[in-house]
């Protein structure tokens, strides 16, 4: 029997039967964990890279090696690179966007005022809308011919805008859809980093007599720092992976304008059945999320170091 | 420097100038957040609106902001009409993910607490190199994940979509840092009085990080509810869809000429999430808020 007072240490010196016995309980407590983590995630990472080197469409005709021969169509595929730097130019967008507005927002409703806990309440509440739900309010809403924003624009006199059905429109107005969505948690994020700025700074601030703007220039912002890199690259990632906007609002369009790489997956895979080339493509994203994150890790982690 | 500190006057007329600011610096604040109010919430009122008027109202110019004749007709439509399955939709996505919920947590917060507390040979090494798993996005594994359950047998059924969501490594993450955070003394107050390892979990340590667990069911319930990509391509049969992907499918057959359908199956998936969300809202802020601190 195990008389330790912590769970960790067993009685018994290590080495002897009743100790692996005491290990071997231990380890059930993550074993379930790390089988379905081997099957559902570390395997399907290693096969992924070992299909993309493959010709393997799943109806047709028995896999056939090609080795990088995918990678090399890939680099010659106009329709990757399209849907990448509309992926790349919509995730930019949407991070510095939710960055920089939900900030705004924190801000706010950080103040102590009345009805704050409401403004709160209420700007959280979209992000538990599915991709569903928002884009079939905010499709209409912008919808050219029959949509309120174009209603209230000629209201004003001014003409209607083709806000979805424009390609120099669309990116940005999906963008601006999907801050609508999901700017709620950023903004509670910066309110926890708000909240855990002491008082005493501001005071002492106050007495040496600083204004608003210079509290927020020199304290605030400087000691929320690191939370806005935190804010920034999580979006960023996200935003990546944006596939249920497009897919709802514009079905990729006007032409290919709002095309983006999740969906060319979705296409490759399973309208077209290319296993292969959609492995492929997977781990292009996959390399391209993890240059930007690295990028931005070095690019903020130095400014941050700076700051300190 | 000299010795002698320049007085503070003591200003009596301080306290009322400030007054003024404060309240002149809130009037701004509202008037920057009244608005955006209104912005971000008339989305809601819209659907809601739209989904109460019949399609000659919704096609016509001047748009009304409220329909002239209110009518239920697009929800009797919505659960009468014999292509749409909107009753079974909804219970698909709450046994998906009510158990995906139940699931993830457990295995979740098993693993952390292993990870945590319990000692075996290379846990800290296992743990660490779970860690590189979170740098690697999620899309990567869908091509091969989704042959897996085809080989399984399992399109179309529950658990080709519950199951490979179940073990997610920024839980276990989450879930050990709460439970690094509880004070080891009383664990080992129950060892001595002769709990078990599993005693201990679920009756000590389990309740203690309960902030924890909350944020844990509110982002995997609704990640699970609002998922997309995956019901959609593992659920085909009509019966099987979750409301998610079941609304795509209403939105692509009524989208063109019967919108307030569409705004009526929007509603319906949305109504029992904002009711959840609207009474549990101090909880699940405080503890989003929280959890944000931790991760």
């Amino acid at each position: 029997m195990h008389t330790s007072y912590t769970p960790d240490q067993p009685t018994a010196r290590p080495g002897t039967w009743k100790d692996w016995r005491w290990y071997f309980g231990n380890f059930l407590f993550v074993a379930p964990f790390l089988l379905l983590f081997t099957v559902f995630t570390l395997a399907p990472i290693f096969y992924s890279i070992y299909m993309s080197l493959f010709d393997w469409e799943i109806l047709a005709r028995s896999p056939r090696f090609i080795g990088l021969g995918n990678y090399a169509d890939l680099l010659n595929d106009s329709l990757w690179w399209l849907s990448l730097r509309n992926t790349i130019y919509f995730a930019f967008l949407t991070a510095a966007g939710n960055a920089v507005f939900a900030l705004a927002v924190a801000l706010g409703v950080n103040q102590p005022i009345r009805g704050r806990d409401f403004f709160r309440v209420l700007f959280y509440a979209p992000v538990v809308l599915s991709v569903a739900v928002m884009g079939i309010i905010l499709g209409w809403i912008l919808n050219t011919q029959f949509g309120v924003l174009n209603y209230l624009l000629m209201w004003t006199g001014m003409p209607a805008v083709p806000w979805l059905s424009s390609p120099r429109l669309v990116i940005p107005m999906l963008s601006v859809a999907t801050i609508w969505w999901t700017f709620g948690f950023p903004m509670l994020i910066y309110l926890a980093g708000l909240q855990n700025i002491p008082e005493t700074y501001y005071e002492a601030a106050r007495i040496d007599g600083a204004n608003a703007v210079q509290l927020l220039r020199h304290i605030t912002l400087p000691l929320l720092r690191p939370i806005i890199m935190f804010v920034a690259i999580t979006q960023l990632i996200s935003h990546f992976k944006i596939f249920g906007q497009p897919y709802i609002m514009t079905e990729g369009g006007p032409g290919r304008a709002s095309f983006m790489v999740i969906m060319y997956l979705y296409q490759t895979g399973w309208r077209f059945y290319r296993m292969g080339y959609g492995s492929a493509i997977a781990i292009g994203l996959a390399l391209v999320i993890l240059f930007f994150t690295l990028l931005q890790l070095r690019f903020f982690g130095a400014g941050a170091d700076e700051a300190n | 420097m000299s010795a002698t500190l320049p007085a503070q006057p003591v200003r009596s007329d301080v306290p009322r100038p400030q007054a003024r600011r404060r309240s002149r610096a809130s009037a701004w604040l509202y008037a920057f957040l009244a608005p955006l109010a209104v912005v971000i919430g008339f989305p809601f009122y819209w659907m809601l609106a739209l989904s109460i008027t019949p399609p000659n109202e919704i096609y016509r110019w001047p748009l009304r902001f409220f329909p002239a004749t209110p009518t239920l007709d697009n929800y009797v439509q919505l659960f009468t009409r014999q292509d749409l399955q909107i009753g079974r939709w909804f219970i698909n996505s709450v046994v998906i993910a009510t158990s995906e919920t139940v699931l993830t947590l457990l295995v979740c917060s098993l693993a952390a607490y292993g990870f945590a507390r319990l000692e075996f040979p290379g846990r800290d090494q296992i743990f660490y190199s779970l860690l590189f798993a979170l740098m690697v996005p999620t899309q990567v594994t869908l091509i091969p994940t989704f042959l897996l359950i085809r080989m399984f047998g399992w399109l179309d059924s529950y658990q080709g979509v519950v199951l490979p969501g179940v073990a997610g490594v920024f839980g276990v993450f989450l879930l050990r840092q709460f439970f690094l955070s509880l004070p080891r003394e009383l664990e080992e107050a129950a060892v001595i009085d002769g709990a078990s390892r599993l005693r201990i979990y679920w009756r000590i340590a389990l309740p203690l990080i309960r902030s924890g667990l909350v944020a844990m069911v509110i982002f995997v319930f609704l990640g699970s509810w609002n998922n997309l990509f995956w019901p959609l391509i593992v659920l085909n049969r009509l019966e099987m869809r979750t409301l998610t992907v079941g609304l795509t499918v209403l939105r692509g057959a009524y989208g063109a000429d019967q919108m307030g359908l569409v705004m009526a199956g929007a509603a319906f998936a949305s109504i029992p999430v904002l009711v959840f969300y609207a009474v549990f809202q101090r909880q699940i802020l405080q503890s989003i808020t929280l959890t944000g601190l931790k991760a």
